[in-house]
């Protein structure tokens, strides 16, 4: 490992924080608003610290695998403190606490919030909020490869730890190329979704920073009633239809708008994602049609937006769900542990590992009746290695030992069970709302500070498909090569 | 980049980035000082005329019981020291209106206090004490107690928000130092990194030369020094590299 290499790219990190820092300053000037110095004053201290190490470390092509892993983490962890800075800066509700939560919530596109009034934000912090989602959901990595000309075997390692290892195959291995697919789906898709918004009534402002969290999908709202707010079935159409597609693979979406290939609907995790989808929609339709006041047309609004919401990790909310009935509260929390599509912008478990899981539960129950036979593990007409399947076992149990000790310790700190539960769930899949008090309409403003630490340890250990923390931690890895 | 623009933009930086620090502190502060200002402007002047009008009125209360008790004098003398007294205060509050709500309340005085004033400069003094004592009663101590809760009412309109006012100012107090802690730990992590790379692009290449140059000089072992800057070290090494072939060669011919 040689610091000054990481120092040169963590470096260019920061730079591109610092870039909406001074989009959020210029906004904040034109609204007048209260949160121009803060941004100002973030921008110029992180722009100096990012800077720096350009003047010193030249460009090189040799990034090793080590260094690719530190990058990456050290990007994401710097990435939540800079976040945290301008909202230290301007007060309010923000301690030092809550604005770690906020900025680490932002990043790893989970739109859990500590704010009771969001709306007593100006508007500046309102798009530095935002902006920190549209900045973790692409991967601030990724952003990065764009400013490194030598997009050769340095994008690649850098890449390999961003996207989930199990989306990796779908790409070509090409960083150029992949960040160049990235980043037409994504700046494609947010500005589709900006300009619908706008037409179906809501404000320019209002419309990019809800477009920032759905393309992401983060969720964070500048309304304290979320997407409820705006109470346009319109808009909410527009959401859904964009947050799916924001929970699909970017390569496959790729495929389909430039290239015109059809290999979406062949997939099938793709078509194992939108089945589970419709689905739990049409159960939680007829369960609110049973057990509540609601008219069919409310039910089915609200149903698919909630289920879609949770089911892409999105976090946005139409109605409060933690008053719904059991059985749409338990599909919500099986969409908060799964979520969508690898190779999406969405936290969770992720559809792929569940498709390996479920098919793996099959093949062991055949190898129970036919015990000499040889029963390979397909996916899309491939047979997937034993160690891959070994593997995506091993996460899944490692994914929910996590999420019972967290959950435990916020029980440990007086936290009600179905907080404590449903919070970490909806924490470490980068969801965001769980249910009860820090559900679809509530907020973590009670949880107690120590319990903030562990949400926003466990978004980063969801968000960094956990292996990506830990080896962080492992002392080899920062062993110094000498030159 | 030349070795001399290197060194100077870390140390420029460094500047800049206490300069930056220095000037939101001061900002912060002197923020910090208006506001306590505002805060002894706005609120405890109107507090300070609310205790003047209720010094008055109480004072023109026992003016008309001295006169009630047949003190004329000495009844008239204190009630028109009261009221001199009241439109100081008077003056004092109503120039000072600051919050919203508090002008309401300044008219409800004003109003209130001309009709006391129109009994109390001309009381009606009757004859028989008993009937003094309900008139008293009756009349001017009725209007001495509304115009009393009214004064009241604006004393603790401005005791809140001075209350208020006084918590987010400790608030902002706390918040005051945040930027210079921000700072100071931003300028502590670029002073390690700025060390660090001082260490290995200057002082190691310096190192690295010396040694090859010790080992040319007193084992003849050839100098060679991979340096990765492109500033006037590796010029440096470059020439120490010639000066030693240069050396190496005049020595093989010898």
């Amino acid at each position: 490992m040689r610091p000054h290499i990481i120092f040169r790219y963590t470096g260019l990190v920061l730079l591109i924080n610092v870039v909406f820092l001074l989009i959020s300053a210029v906004i904040s000037l034109v609204y007048n608003d209260t949160a121009f110095r803060p941004l100002f004053f973030s921008a110029l201290l992180i722009g100096l610290v990012g800077v720096f190490p350009l003047v010193y470390v030249p460009n090189t092509k040799e990034i090793s695998n080590n260094e690719g892993l530190i990058i990456v983490v050290l990007s994401w962890l710097l990435s939540c403190v800079v976040g945290a800075i301008p909202y230290l800066l301007w007060g309010g509700e923000f301690n030092f606490t809550n604005a770690w939560f906020e900025s680490v919530s932002g990043y790893t596109t989970t739109g859990s919030t500590i704010l009771t009034n969001i709306e007593a934000l100006p508007k500046g912090l309102l798009f530095w909020r935002s902006s920190t989602h549209w900045l973790g959901g692409l991967g601030i990595i990724v952003f990065m490869l764009l400013i490194i000309p030598t997009l050769g075997l340095s994008g690649i390692i850098l890449f390999k730890t961003q996207i989930a290892p199990i989306a990796k195959d779908t790409f070509r291995n090409n960083a150029k190329n992949t960040l160049r697919i990235l980043l037409y789906v994504y700046v494609g898709l947010t500005v589709a979704e900006s300009i619908l918004l706008v037409l179906f009534g809501m404000n320019v402002f209002d419309a990019v920073t809800h477009s920032f969290a759905t393309i992401a999908t983060g969720g964070f709202s500048t309304r304290n009633m979320s997407i409820a707010a705006f109470n346009n079935p319109a808009m909410e159409i527009v959401i859904i239809v964009f947050m799916i597609l924001s929970g699909i693979h970017f390569g496959l979406l790729f495929s389909v708008f430039i290239q015109g290939n059809t290999r979406i609907f062949k997939s099938t995790v793709v078509k194992y994602y939108l089945l589970m989808i419709l689905a739990a929609t049409v159960i939680t339709f007829l369960d609110l049609l049973n057990k509540t006041q609601l008219g069919w047309a409310d039910a089915l609004r609200y149903s698919a937006f909630q289920i879609i919401s949770i089911g892409t990790s999105t976090g946005f909310a139409n109605a409060d769900s933690s008053v719904w009935p059991a059985i749409p509260k338990v599909l919500l929390m099986f969409f908060a542990l799964q979520c969508a599509c690898a190779g999406s912008t969405s936290g969770g478990i992720k559809t792929d590992r569940i498709v390996v899981l479920w098919k793996a539960i099959g093949r062991q129950l055949k190898l129970v009746l036919h015990p000499r036979a040889v029963i390979p593990v397909r996916l899309d007409n491939k047979s997937l290695d034993e160690s891959e399947i070994g593997f995506n076992i091993l996460y899944v149990v490692f994914y929910l030992l996590i999420v019972s000790a967290a959950s435990t310790l916020l029980i440990a700190l007086n936290v009600n069970s179905v907080d404590a539960f449903s919070g970490t769930i909806a924490a470490m899949g980068n969801v965001g709302p769980g249910l009860g008090s820090v559900g679809s309409l509530g907020n973590f403003s009670h949880i107690p500070g120590l319990g903030k630490w562990i949400l926003s340890s466990v978004m980063l250990l969801g968000r960094l498909e956990i292996f990506g923390l830990l080896i962080f931690f492992v002392p080899y890895i920062w062993k110094i090569r000498k030159s | 980049m030349r070795l001399r623009i290197k060194i100077l933009s870390g140390f420029f930086i460094l500047v800049l980035m206490l300069t930056i620090a220095g000037i939101w502190s001061i900002t912060e502060l002197s923020n910090l000082g208006s506001s306590v200002r505002q805060l002894l402007d706005e609120n405890y002047k109107s507090i300070n005329a609310s205790k003047i009008m209720l010094e008055a009125v109480e004072r023109q209360d026992s003016g008309i019981l001295l006169l009630l008790l047949g003190k004329t004098d000495e009844g008239r003398k204190i009630i028109l020291s009261g009221d001199s007294l009241f439109a100081l205060g008077f003056e004092i509050a109503s120039s000072n209106v600051t919050i919203e709500n508090e002008q309401a309340l300044i008219d409800n005085i004003k109003e209130k206090y001309e009709n006391y004033s129109s009994y109390i400069k001309n009381p009606i003094i009757i004859d028989d004490q008993a009937n003094r004592i309900n008139w008293y009663f009756d009349i001017p101590h009725k209007y001495f107690n509304d115009i009393k809760k009214e004064i009241n009412d604006l004393m603790s309109l401005n005791d809140r928000t001075m209350f208020n006012t006084a918590t987010a100012l400790q608030n902002k107090a706390s918040r005051a130092v945040m930027p210079g802690i921000v700072s100071i730990l931003a300028a502590i992590l670029f002073s390690l990194i700025f060390t660090y790379l001082v260490n290995y692009y200057f002082i190691g290449p310096i190192i690295k030369i010396t040694n090859s140059v010790r080992e040319f000089v007193d084992r003849n072992v050839p100098y060679i020094v991979k340096i990765e800057s492109h500033d006037e070290i590796n010029e440096l090494s470059r020439s120490v590299e010639t000066l030693c072939q240069i050396t190496g060669e005049a020595d093989n011919k010898k």
